[in-house]
């Protein structure tokens, strides 16, 4: 429409374009700067933690001695126990939960609770996790008489399952209605659906949602932090104090000694690395999710 | 929409042409063929329609050659306080293609969906009155609403396979209602993507998903998935919308060969495919059916001129 001439509208709109032009600068600046500032972290991160990173920090336990502190094998082993205990028992009930909000939701018996049973994840999921921790704390690990991985596992599940159980549901209530509707209207059942439809058609998102719980609570220290314990040696008995490497590196980090701290710095290093590779896969799995949807 | 569909009508009654002129030369042979007929008594069975009376269906004598198949009675339904279907009494005839023709929101969907009781997903849906799929009651207190799904089979009108493999998606309610030997299942496969014309075009690869395919071909593999358990019924909304014309004969061959086997309801906006693919034809209107008689009948020969003015095209 605009002829090279037309002067008076290429004025008119010089202030919306003065406008984009701002919009574009803001959007852009703020974006560098957080780019900046996630650089600095990490590389600041890498400076210091980056020269720690031997063999003996995967295999070695904390000796506690300043001139040899030793390593974090227990700590990176405890860490993935703790994480697949929770996720035992997380997984299940908030994928269970996630079915029963999107799928059971509108009618029939007990769909007074998904009002209730929504609010609870949505409250839950933003309760301050070192909340977590001393409820737990008080109602497990006072009347077991003692910190144990089943203690922290059970924090670390109470984290994990509003946020898996939202997650799912979001996820199945992306999938088709026509999809249920094909498998009812062939005989099917309304679990028989869900099985067999429905949650194939919405797989790889659910598994999304399942890694993003897990990543959440592997880096987690507050909920374990009265509930674990503790430990120098191997994880060994899961009703007796148990190693994680958050807590170590929490303790690492307040020790006096330069050699103790340097384990505190390695040991971010790999936990960041850790939450790295958790976050390609999930990447991948939403990539292959999103695939799947196209033309469904 | 209704507005829209009201005026319409309104036009149509005052249209000077309407009342009924057994000589006239216009180019209205059906008009001609029906006469004086009693039906046309009123030429306004639409408006006394929309003014909320209850009319008898026109139900053509014809229709009762061959037992039903499916036997509608009286039968209403209401979602929530909205009444859909009024007293609709319709026996479908075993065996052959019975088209459903009528302006949108007329209540096609939803008788069709009350047949196998998909109305069932709807809250606050209420039915009185009977229907029978064969013997069985399908409201009956009671009944296995899963039971009444295996033998009426459904096709929608927009193709919805499972993102699952083409093979998957065809044996998919065999292996619910329990079969698991895989010779059986294979069968079951070739036979049903045979009766659906797909055979040809997917034998080689049926175990790639089935959202590859074109829309044409996923909606027959939407059909062979329904005919490979079988059904004595198989319900189709408006199969056809969102195909192109040569998908659309393919399925209307599709159609009439199915049809051998099996008995076939199909919902259609175009009036042309309920000629070419049916053997009946039940014109609805406002959730009451209006006529219901052979399509030869219906689209030559109607009792009523509204039935004749809307399958012309010249309402609705
Ligand atoms: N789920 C529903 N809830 C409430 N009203 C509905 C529902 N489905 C259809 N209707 C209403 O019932 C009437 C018939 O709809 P439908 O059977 O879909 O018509 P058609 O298939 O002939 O276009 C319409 O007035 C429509 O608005
Ligand atoms: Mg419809």
């Amino acid at each position: 429409m605009n002829s090279p001439g037309s002067i008076p509208t290429a004025t008119l709109r010089s202030p919306a374009r003065l406008m984009s032009a701002l919009m574009l600068g803001l959007t852009g600046v703020a974006s560098f700067l957080i780019v900046a500032v996630l650089l600095t972290v990490l590389g600041y991160l890498l400076f210091r933690g980056f020269g720690g990173l031997s063999i003996d920090f995967f295999t070695r336990l904390p000796t506690g001695n300043p001139q040899d502190p030793g390593g974090f094998a227990n700590g990176i082993l405890g860490t993935l126990i703790l994480v697949g205990m929770a996720a035992l028992v997380g997984v299940p009930f908030g994928v269970l939960a996630g079915i029963y909000l999107s799928e059971y939701g509108g009618r029939g018996l007990g769909a007074w609770l998904v009002s209730p049973v929504r609010l609870v994840c949505d409250v839950l999921a933003g309760v301050p996790s070192i909340v977590i921790g001393i409820v737990g704390y008080e109602l497990i690990v006072v009347p077991m008489k003692g910190a144990s991985a089943y203690a922290g596992a059970a924090a670390l599940a109470v984290i994990m399952v509003p946020i898996v159980a939202r997650t799912t549901e979001e996820m199945l209530r992306l999938v088709p209605a026509s999809f249920r509707e094909g498998s009812l209207a062939l005989g099917a059942t309304k679990s028989q659906t869900i099985l067999r439809v429905v949650l194939p058609a919405a797989g790889g998102s659910v598994i999304t949602g399942i890694l993003l719980a897990v990543a959440r609570i592997a880096g987690e220290t507050a909920p374990i932090l009265f509930t674990i314990g503790g430990s120098r040696l191997l994880p060994g008995d899961l009703d007796k104090e148990f190693p994680s490497l958050t807590l170590q590196i929490y303790n690492a980090a307040r020790s006096p000694a330069p050699s103790e701290q340097q384990l505190a710095w390695t040991g971010m290093v790999v936990l960041i690395a850790i939450l790295l590779v958790l976050n390609l896969a999930i990447r991948l799995a939403t990539a292959r999710a999103i695939k799947n949807r196209v033309g469904g | 929409m209704n507005v829209e569909m009201t005026k319409d009508v309104v036009r149509m009654t005052v249209t000077p042409g309407n009342p009924p002129q057994p000589s006239s030369p216009t180019a209205r042979p059906p008009r001609v063929a029906v006469g004086p007929s009693p039906a046309m008594r009123a030429g306004s069975v639409l408006q006394a329609i929309r003014e909320g009376a209850s009319v008898t269906s026109a139900v053509h004598p014809s229709v009762h050659a061959h037992p039903a198949a499916v036997d509608i009675r009286g039968f209403e339904l209401w979602y929530g306080s909205f009444k859909a279907l009024h007293s609709v009494s319709m026996p479908i005839p075993r065996g052959r293609v019975t088209a459903m023709v009528g302006p949108s929101g007329c209540g096609k969907s939803t008788l069709l969906r009350s047949i196998n009781r998909m109305n069932d997903l709807v809250d606050g849906v209420r039915t009185t009155g009977a229907l029978h799929v064969g013997e069985h009651d399908v409201y009956a207190g009671g009944v296995d609403v899963i039971s009444i799904r295996r033998r009426v089979g459904m096709v929608f009108q927009k193709s919805n396979p499972f993102p699952m493999s083409i093979f998957d998606n065809v044996v998919y309610g065999l292996r619910i209602y329990g079969e698991r030997r895989k010779d059986v299942l294979q069968e079951c496969c070739e036979r049903a993507l045979r009766q659906a014309a797909l055979w040809d075009e997917v034998k080689d690869r049926l175990k790639q998903s089935a959202i590859g395919l074109s829309g044409g071909q996923q909606q027959r593999l939407c059909i062979a998935r329904s005919i490979a358990v079988n059904p004595e019924v198989l319900l189709m909304d408006e199969p056809c919308s969102a195909l192109d014309p040569i998908a659309t004969q393919k399925i209307e061959e599709l159609i009439r060969e199915i049809a051998e086997k099996l008995t076939v309801v199909i919902v259609t906006h175009n009036m042309q495919q309920a000629a070419r693919v049916s053997n009946y034809t039940a014109f609805m209107y406002l959730g009451r059916l209006v006529e219901f008689g052979s399509t030869a009948d219906i689209f030559q020969n109607p009792q009523l001129p509204e039935t004749e003015q809307y399958v012309t095209g010249r309402f609705g």
